[in-house]
C-alpha cells in the first residue's frame, strides 16, 4: 500500500475532488442511463454463465440425481474420440461456410460498392438483406424443399441434364445451408468496408502501371483486411453454434457441437454437467473469436452495419 | 449460487393455480377441439393443451421446474417407473376415479405401474415401418429388411430419435430383449446398427411425413399412432408390425406432484374414461384405446384392424421398455452417442 500524499496534491484538495465526484449530479445521470442494462446483463448474462460454470464442474451431475463433489471429470470426458469428432465437425462446418461465404460474398460487395449503378444501390443492399426479415428455421425448411431428392434444385437439374443430387441430410447440405444464412452479414460487412475504399489510389497505381491484378491484391485487399477479418470472424462465431441448419438439413450425418448441448439437457441421459462443460468450451470458442473480432476487425463497419 | 446443485435435484414445490383452468401437456394428436369442446361444455372448465414430442423434454421441463402450471401428463410406461421413482407423480386416489374397471385385462395391472397407483393407461400401440411402395423394393415384414435392402434403401431410411426404441431395433434383430443389461449384447447391438447408419438419412420421430409421402424417402420406423394416420391419408403408404416382434408402448395419465389444480385433473381422467367419450376420440383420432368398453362400442372395421388392434400372436412376441438401472443406461447412451455422431 502506497499511502505517502505527495507533495504537489495537498490532502484538502483531494478530499474536495473527491466529494465533487461522489456528488449525486455526478454519477446519478450516468448510473440512471447504464442501470438497466447492467442490471439487464448482469442477471440474463454474467449469473447464468456462472451457474453454468459452476455445473461444469460437478463430475456425472444427473438432473435428478445426487451431485458429487467438484472436478474436472466433464472437461474430461469431452476429450474422448466421438466428441472430439464433433468439436472437429463443428469447426469444419464454422470454416467451411465462412469460406464460402467470402468467396460469394465479396464479389457481390465489391459489384454492390463501387460497380453498381449509384440511385439503386441502397435498394440494392436492402434488397440482399431481405432473407434476414423471415424467420431462420423458416429459411432451413425452405432449403430442405430445394434439396430433397424430388426437389426443387433436383427438378432443375433434370431439365438442365445433369445428373440428380442427393445432397439432403448429408453435410454438403449444411454448408449450403450456413453460407446462404450468413452470407448477408458477411456482404454488409464487407459493403461498408469497400464503400470506404480510396478510389484515387487504384487509379494512380493503373497510372503507374499496375494491372488490374496487383490493384486488387496490392490496393484493394489490404485495405479491406479488417473487414474482411470482421465478416469472417462474425460468420464464423454464427456458424460454430448454429442449431438450426445443422439439424434440419445434416441428418444423422452432422452432429456438431450445439445439437451436442441440446442432447445432453433434452436427451435420454440428462447429463446436465458435461453439456455445461460443452457450453462453456463453446463459449471460449466464441469469446476467443470475439477478441480476435474487436483486435484485428475493422469495428466500425460492424457498428455500422448493425445500426 | 452454492445451492444450486442442490434445487437441480429437487422436485419443484406445489403451485396454486386458477380452478376453471386445466393445464395438460401431452402428445400431438392426443387431443382434438371436439374432445376439448365436450370436456369444457361439460364441467365449465378452460382446457389449456401443450405439446411435447418426447419422453424426455417433458421429463426435463417437469423436474427443472418449467412444467408448474401441469395437472395431467401423459407420460410413457416406462417413464412413469422413472418419475415416480423421482417423486415427481402423486398417488392415484381410486375411490376418486369411475370406470377403472372398464380397462383392458393387460391394463389392470400392468408392469411399469403395479396397480395403476400412479398413472391410467390412456392408448397403446406398436412401433413398426411406414414405407412407401412406390420406392420400396419389395414389401418389408420384419427389421431385417432394412439390413438386408440397406444398398437400395441408401439413404432413404429414417429411424426414430429414440435411444431405447432405435438400439432396440438392433437388438430385437439379434435376438435380444429390448430391456437387456448385458453389455455384451448391448454392443453387439450397437455394431449391428453402426452397419446400417451410413445408409440412414436422419434419426427424426416427427418430421418425415412430406418426405415420405413425396417417395424422397423409402421407409421410416414410426409410432403407430402416427404411423397409421398417413397410412389413411395416401394409399402408397402402408405400416407393418415386424414379424419378429417390436416394442409395444402405453401412454398413461399422470398427475405431477406440482399439480395446481389436481381436481379438475382427476375430472379429465374420468371424462376420457368413459366409454363413449374414449370411442368418439378413438374414431377421430385413430389410436388404439386400452379401455375394453369404448373398444366394444368401436365399429367393425377399426375394431379389426390388425396395425391398430394387432393379433395376439404378434403382442406375444413383442414387449414393452422397461426402465433400467442407471449403468445400463448410461451404456446405452455411449453407444447411441457413437451413432448419432458418427
Amino acid at each position: 500500500m502506497a499511502e505517502s500524499p505527495l507533495p504537489s496534491s495537498p490532502a484538502p484538495d483531494w478530499g474536495s475532488h473527491l466529494a465533487q465526484t461522489l456528488a449525486p449530479q455526478r454519477w446519478l445521470g450516468p448510473v440512471a442511463m447504464l442501470g438497466p442494462s447492467g442490471l439487464w446483463l448482469f442477471l440474463l448474462l454474467v449469473i447464468p454463465t456462472l451457474l453454468i460454470l459452476e455445473i461444469s464442474l460437478v463430475p456425472g451431475l444427473r438432473l435428478g440425481q445426487p451431485a458429487g463433489g467438484y472436478g474436472l471429470g466433464n472437461y474430461l470426458q469431452i476429450l474422448e474420440p466421438v466428441y472430439l469428432r464433433v468439436m472437429g465437425r463443428s469447426l469444419a462446418f464454422a470454416l467451411g461456410s465462412t469460406l464460402l461465404c467470402l468467396g460469394l460474398g465479396f464479389p457481390v460487395a465489391y459489384w454492390l460498392a463501387l460497380m453498381s449503378p449509384k440511385p439503386w444501390r441502397n435498394l440494392l443492399v436492402v434488397a440482399f438483406i431481405l432473407p434476414l426479415w423471415t424467420s431462420s428455421l423458416l429459411r432451413a425448411y425452405a432449403w430442405t424443399t430445394i434439396l430433397r431428392p424430388s426437389g426443387v434444385l433436383n427438378t432443375l437439374f433434370g431439365v438442365l441434364g445433369l445428373p440428380s443430387q442427393t445432397w439432403l441430410n448429408t453435410p454438403t447440405a449444411v454448408l449450403i445451408g450456413l453460407a446462404y444464412s450468413f452470407l448477408p452479414y458477411m456482404v454488409l460487412i464487407l459493403y461498408a468496408s469497400l464503400e470506404k475504399l480510396d478510389t484515387r489510389l487504384l487509379e494512380a497505381a493503373a497510372d503507374l502501371g499496375a494491372n488490374p491484378q496487383q490493384r486488387f491484391w496490392k490496393i484493394t485487399v489490404p485495405q479491406t483486411l479488417p473487414g474482411i477479418a470482421a465478416g469472417c470472424l462474425l460468420v464464423f462465431i454464427a456458424a460454430l453454434g448454429d442449431f438450426v441448419v445443422p439439424t434440419l438439413l445434416g441428418g444423422a450425418s452432422s452432429m456438431n457441437i450445439s445439437r451436442l448441448i441440446y442432447n445432453q439437457f433434452l436427451g435420454p441421459t440428462r447429463a446436465w454437467g458435461f453439456g455445461s462443460a460443452l457450453s462453456m468450451v463453446l463459449i471460449l470458442a466464441v469469446s476467443l473469436a470475439i477478441a480476435l473480432l474487436l483486435k484485428y476487425g475493422d469495428r466500425s463497419t460492424v457498428t455500422e452495419t448493425s445500426q | 449460487m452454492a445451492n444450486c446443485r442442490q434445487n437441480l435435484t429437487r422436485p419443484p414445490v406445489t403451485g396454486s393455480g386458477d380452478p376453471n383452468t386445466l393445464h395438460i401437456y401431452t402428445w400431438a394428436n392426443y387431443s382434438d377441439d371436439g374432445l376439448i369442446a365436450a370436456f369444457t361444455e361439460r364441467t365449465g372448465i378452460r382446457v389449456v393443451v401443450d405439446i411435447f414430442d418426447s419422453n424426455e423434454i417433458m421429463q426435463t421441463k417437469m423436474r427443472a421446474g418449467g412444467g408448474a402450471a401441469y395437472s395431467i401428463l401423459y407420460p410413457s410406461d416406462y417413464v412413469v417407473s422413472e418419475m415416480v421413482g423421482d417423486g415427481l407423480l402423486s398417488a392415484i386416489d381410486h375411490s376418486r376415479l369411475v370406470g377403472l374397471e372398464n380397462l383392458k385385462k393387460q391394463w389392470q395391472n400392468p408392469t411399469y405401474d403395479p396397480g395403476n397407483a400412479h398413472s391410467v393407461p390412456f392408448n397403446w400401440g406398436t412401433t413398426g415401418l411406414l414405407y412407401n411402395r412406390d420406392v420400396t423394393p419389395g414389401s418389408p415384414e420384419d427389421w431385417i429388411f432394412l439390413w438386408d435392402n440397406q444398398d437400395a434403401l441408401s439413404r432413404r431410411i429414417t429411424l426414430l430419435d429414440d435411444m431405447r426404441e432405435t438400439l432396440g431395433v438392433a437388438l430385437k434383430v439379434l435376438g435380444y430383449s429390448y430391456n437387456t443389461t448385458d453389455p455384451a449384447q448391448i454392443e453387439a447391438a450397437y455394431g449391428k446398427l453402426r452397419e446400417l447408419q451410413p445408409h440412414i438419412a436422419a434419426f427424426k420421430t416427427t418430421g418425415f411425413e412430406n418426405e415420405i409421402l413425396a417417395g424422397d424417402l423409402s421407409i421410416s420406423m414410426a409410432y403407430s399412432s402416427d404411423a397409421i394416420a398417413l397410412t389413411l391419408e395416401d394409399e402408397r403408404l402402408d405400416y407393418v408390425i415386424p414379424a419378429s416382434g417390436t416394442s409395444l408402448w402405453t401412454d398413461t395419465l399422470a398427475i405431477p406432484t406440482s399439480a395446481p389444480n389436481v381436481d379438475a385433473a382427476y375430472q379429465w381422467i374420468n371424462f376420457l374414461l368413459e366409454p363413449e367419450v374414449a370411442k368418439a376420440a378413438v374414431e377421430r383420432l385413430l389410436f388404439a384405446t386400452a379401455n375394453q368398453a369404448a373398444f366394444d362400442l368401436l365399429p367393425d372395421e377399426i375394431r379389426n384392424n390388425d396395425q391398430l388392434y394387432p393379433p395376439d400372436e404378434v403382442l406375444d412376441r413383442s414387449e414393452g421398455i422397461q426402465s433400467i438401472d442407471t449403468a445400463s443406461n448410461d451404456l446405452f447412451d455411449r453407444f447411441w452417442t457413437e451413432i448419432t455422431s458418427a
